[in-house]
């Protein structure tokens, strides 16, 4: 054996290291292989050996993913799950392994590499095109001048963020315009969601919609989401580590248990993200929130919207909404850490009562209704939020607004959704 | 002044220092990764993960993106891992083991330093890609903010001293550690590391919001050799910072080495523990904190020190 391969062997038994793509209603299952101690989800596809595709993914989506799959260094392969048969972690392992050891080819590129435009010999030059710099090098639009923020006239880089950037969910795609790392203009593209994935599924927030749901099911539920969402936004703000253990608590909290998330809270706050990570301010003024049915966002500018208080039930049980003036994206973090101790203890004593109305719902990140839900309202909010930010302001702002665009289709008409393969 | 040792020898340590320091860092990280995150420890995985990443970096081929600087890209791993290998010269590893020892240590050092600018900024431009640039651009504002207050911190080690040599800076410790003397000097130092090595709370180059930021395009040995790099710095850093602050090889009973090691191991175990609690700094709250605070308590420290030596 030659020592290229004892180096495979040796290495094959190690941490296999996945990029991870989340179809349609897949995010938490994605979310979830971050617990297990054997596969490492990497945040670029050059870091990867498997490109590990759950669950269905939009048609419009296909380029990208080809790209994506592109992009991964040889040895690699592909993994599709469909996130509910129990032998992924094996199958990850023995992918790996004989991807290492040559017992699987290394899967070919799927696209052709070559230039996306041919850009030469155009004008009269050699050039692409006419002008100084000539149409479009390679497909790619030029850098252009405009002002920044100091009134200088400079480049400003065209750039195209997502479908499957880690931070955001997949198939959320924004054009964004930058000047050095400040955001000067940005537009949503596209925010594919295909099947109804919750439709059917065992989400408490869309049954809320058709029928009465207990509200002890249901505050645990928000509960374990906002940890969840606090998971995905500490990896965001460069905890990892702090970011598993609240996906850990979220998995192990139970009804009346708050206490548990006030200390995690305690632990997060001495972190210094309040302090120095997260942008100072930087939410909307609340007359622009009014009547948007916002959740989380609207109550750190102070408003008290929720559908909570229309319901009976949750008012017999003492509910009153949590709101704070903290405003923007700390704001956020803040009252979904306080929303999500409240939860529990409201599941803790809501006995057997079940919800009173039907048709609306107060979902993790606000007013749920059929074809209305809070992502697709918060969406048209972005460019108000993000642009004049810095990059990482701009990032933590984007993972601040929760956008969950399996909710988003589980509510809308069957006619918006993209076909999926 | 102590016997020097041969120069062979004192290459051999830096050597031994960097290739165990690394590894020391990659098992440290790994192990209070798992111990922030409340997973279960597994000593044997936890010595051997790093090894096994390492060997898998070694099979997977190098990638190239469109148009690269490929001469750049090669070139910026071997230009950071040879500045921290540089800096490590100048440090004493215990009394008399230091490849070199000029009057100028402390300069020779700090211009190791002002370098990694470049090598950042070199391995974040190459790719030609969005997210590795934006991580240059980073590095630049982060390392034209830590520049001045490092020199600081450092020159304040130097008036007890009298003298820009590091050995001198040490040996001027032996009845009461700079730490102690001027109690203002780690803190800054430690906080100016973090940004060198721009590590944990100030890894702001290579962050999770630009999904790697300058190393998002590595693949393979080009990974490997940057990690080992980064790595190699923070261990330079580590070093100088016990030698500068913690009395370098002074201690009682054990041998000077011992207590240079043992120093060393406390900053590297304090800054791989900040990494894993502290949320990332926003660039712009370090550029302010940098220029306002940091400088000022820079100055400050120098003042009080030179008043004391009066």
């Amino acid at each position: 054996m030659g020592l290229r391969s004892r180096i495979a062997r040796f290495a094959s038994a190690g941490p296999v290291p996945v990029f991870a793509v989340a179809g349609s209603g897949m995010r938490t299952a994605v979310q979830d292989l971050r617990l297990q101690p054997d596969v490492c989800l990497v945040d670029t596809p050059r870091a990867a050996a498997i490109l590990l595709i759950v669950g269905p993914t939009a048609d419009a989506d296909a380029d990208a993913l080809a790209r994506l799959h592109d992009a991964l260094p040889h040895p690699r392969a592909t993994v599709a799950w469909q996130g509910d048969d129990g032998d992924l972690l094996p199958t990850l392992r023995a992918t790996f392994r004989d991807l290492l050891q040559g017992l699987r080819a290394s899967e070919p590129a799927l696209l052709p590499d070559t230039d996306a435009v041919a850009w030469r010999d155009v004008g009269p030059y050699g050039q692409g095109g006419t002008g100084m710099t000539g149409g479009t090098p390679y497909g790619r639009p030029m850098a252009e001048l405009g002002i920044d923020r100091d009134g200088l006239r400079l480049d400003v880089l065209p750039v195209t963020l997502g479908p499957f950037f880690p931070r955001l969910p997949a198939g959320l795609v924004l054009e964004m315009k930058l000047a050095g790392d400040v955001v000067t203009d940005v537009e949503v593209v596209a925010s594919r969601y295909s099947v109804p994935p919750l439709a059917e599924s065992a989400s408490p927030f869309i049954r809320a919609l058709s029928g009465p749901v207990p509200i002890a099911e249901l505050e645990l539920a928000r509960a374990r989401d906002h940890l969840r969402w606090l998971c995905d936004a500490l990896i965001a703000q460069g905890m990892p580590a702090l970011g598993r253990r609240a996906l850990r608590l979220a998995h192990a909290v139970k009804s009346g248990e708050g206490h548990r998330v006030r200390a995690f809270a305690g632990r997060v706050r001495r972190s210094g993200v309040y302090r120095w990570s997260l942008p100072r301010g930087g939410g909307l003024p609340a007359d622009r929130l009014t009547g948007q049915g916002l959740g989380p966002v609207a109550r750190a500018a102070g408003l008290t919207e929720d559908v909570r208080l229309d319901d009976e039930a949750y008012l017999a049980l003492g509910f009153a909404p949590y709101a704070t003036d903290a405003d923007g994206p700390s704001g956020w973090w803040q009252v979904r850490l306080e929303e999500a101790a409240r939860s529990l203890d409201l599941a803790g004593r809501a006995a057997g009562r079940s919800t009173t109305i039907v048709g609306r719902v107060e979902s993790p990140r606000g007013r749920l209704a059929p074809g209305d839900s809070p992502t697709q309202r918060a969406l048209a909010l972005i460019p108000d939020l993000v642009i004049g930010l810095e990059w990482g302001d701009a990032i933590a702002t984007l993972v601040g607004l929760d956008l969950d665009l399996d909710e988003a289709a589980a509510v809308a008409p069957p006619q918006t959704l993209q076909a999926t393969a | 002044m102590n016997a020097a040792a041969p120069l062979e020898v004192a290459l051999l340590a830096v050597a031994v220092a960097l290739g165990v320091g690394v590894y020391a860092v990659a098992v440290t990280d790994g192990l209070v990764a798992r111990i922030v995150a409340g997973d279960a420890i597994r000593p044997g995985a936890a010595f051997l993960a790093p090894v096994r990443t390492a060997a898998w970096l070694l099979t997977q081929t190098r990638t190239s993106t469109e148009r690269p600087d490929a001469a750049g890209w090669a070139l910026a791993p071997a230009l950071l891992a040879g500045l921290a290998v540089f800096a490590l010269t100048m440090v004493p590893l215990g009394p008399g083991l230091v490849v070199a020892d000029p009057d100028t240590g402390f300069v020779a050092f700090s211009a190791a330093i002002a370098f990694v600018m470049i090598a950042v900024f070199l391995h974040g431009w190459s790719p030609n890609s969005t997210f590795s640039l934006i991580g240059a651009y980073r590095y630049g504002a982060q390392a034209l903010s830590f520049q001045i207050p490092f020199l600081l911190a450092m020159l304040a080690t130097a008036l007890p001293a009298e003298s820009l040599s590091i050995v001198r800076i040490v040996e001027a410790q032996e009845p009461l550690w700079n730490v102690v003397r001027q109690p203002l000097g780690l803190p800054i130092y430690l906080v100016v590391g973090l940004a060198v090595s721009f590590w944990g709370p100030l890894n702001l180059p290579d962050g999770s919001d630009l999904a790697g930021g300058t190393s998002a395009e590595d693949a393979g040995i080009a990974g490997l050799l940057w990690a080992v790099a980064r790595s190699s710095m923070l261990v330079a850093v580590a070093a100088m910072g016990a030698a500068g602050f913690l009395g370098g090889w002074y201690g009682p009973l054990l041998p000077g080495p011992v207590w240079m090691i043992v120093k060393t191991v406390v900053l590297l175990g304090a800054i791989v523990l900040a990494g894993h609690l502290f949320a990332r700094v926003r660039i712009q709250a370090f550029v302010l904190v940098s220029w306002v605070i940091l400088i000022p308590l820079a100055l400050l420290n120098i003042f009080v020190s030179g008043a004391f030596l009066l």
